[in-house]
């Protein structure tokens, strides 16, 4: 859950252009947005898995 | 970029992003040994033309493998609500394709321009695919090896573990390098995990679905560029033309999977490989 929080945050930070690890300079705006993608989706996954770790067992 | 111009590499691309000979590689060797250099691969017209032929080449991967997106999508979302894995088949695929996803989207995001920048002209294409060759080679070699010395049967696709899944992706990364080929790579993957080459076809296809899409989708802003419109019609054509080629290709290569495997591909990527470094070092393509 608390790597879900990290990678939302840093999706804005990216979409912000925040920071730039990893990120080309110049005008690549189209660039971060994907960074701002994956960081999200990766945030998603990582909800996915808190949830197979904490749904009650039947 | 001419009508013609446009048909050829949409055929190209359609094919060889299936083909285990890279496409990325082939759109870079083709329009060189033709000598057009009236294409400009960096203007928005012909970038917004490549995402629209990824787009018919996504579109047509979903539709040869609709029934199965369907079963495996309606899989994962019931074991997300039940919140529990279990090893139904089609979830486990699912489940197995999104963990491959990961590495490829992760490494796409971060290297992919610096490597197209750093090696995108013939004579690195040429050479990576002389090493695409090798690798197939490698690994059909490498994979008669373990049976020989282990005896070990074939798996299906939903018996393959989550690291050799996320091997699978880490291998798919290399296509990031143009010239080696992304359905090649994991399929050579796939095959060392100890899938036969029809499942290793099968997963590769798969896997380049949602890979192949979120490609195009994350580049869809370049279709609306004010200069895209000027190759509106070489693009529908183009990704028309994509997706039938790519639907073909998919079609032709999970029949000739069942009782072929990689090497006759291996071959080819080693002689156009060698061909157009020998070209490209006299300055013949550049």
């Amino acid at each position: 859950m608390l790597l879900a929080v990290v990678f939302f945050i840093l999706g804005i930070l990216y979409g912000l252009g925040t920071i730039n690890f990893f990120t080309e300079s110049g005008p690549g705006h189209a660039h971060h947005v994907s960074h701002l993608v994956i960081c999200w989706v990766l945030a998603l996954l990582c909800l996915i898995w808190a949830r197979f770790q904490t749904a009650p067992r039947r | 970029m001419t009508f013609v111009q446009a048909l050829v590499l949409a055929l190209l691309q359609g094919t060889s992003e299936l083909f285990p000979v890279s496409s990325l590689g082939h759109t870079i060797l083709v329009p060189a040994l033709l000598q057009w250099r009236n294409i400009d691969r960096s203007s928005p017209g012909f970038l917004a033309f490549v995402v629209v032929l990824h787009l018919g080449t996504a579109i047509a991967l979903v539709v040869f493998y609709w029934r199965e997106w369907v079963a495996i999508v309606r899989a994962v979302v019931a074991s997300i609500v039940r919140g529990r894995l279990s090893n139904e088949r089609n979830e486990r695929t699912g489940w197995l394709l999104v963990v491959a996803t990961i590495p490829v989207g992760i490494l796409g995001v971060i290297f992919e321009h610096p490597v197209r920048r750093l090696f995108g002209s013939p004579a690195p294409a040429a050479t990576f695919l002389i090493l695409n060759g090798l690798m197939m080679f490698g690994g059909e070699a490498l994979r008669r090896m373990q049976h020989r010395a282990a005896a070990r049967p074939d798996k299906p696709i939903e018996r393959l573990s989550f690291p050799a899944a996320l091997f699978v992706g880490l291998a798919q990364g290399l296509a990031l390098l143009p010239g080696i080929s992304r359905s090649g790579s994991s399929m050579v993957a796939g095959v060392l995990c100890d899938l036969d080459h029809e499942d290793a076809a099968r997963f590769s296809f798969l896997l380049a679905t949602p890979v192949i899409g979120a490609a195009a989708l994350l580049e869809m802003p370049k279709l609306f560029a004010p200069e895209a419109h000027v190759v509106l019609i070489q693009a529908l054509v183009g990704g028309l033309v994509a997706g039938i080629a790519a639907y073909c290709s998919v079609a032709f290569l999970t029949r000739y999977f069942r009782s072929n495997d990689l090497r006759p591909f291996g071959w080819y990527c080693i002689v156009v490989g060698a061909v157009c470094l020998a070209l490209a070092r006299k300055g013949v393509i550049t």
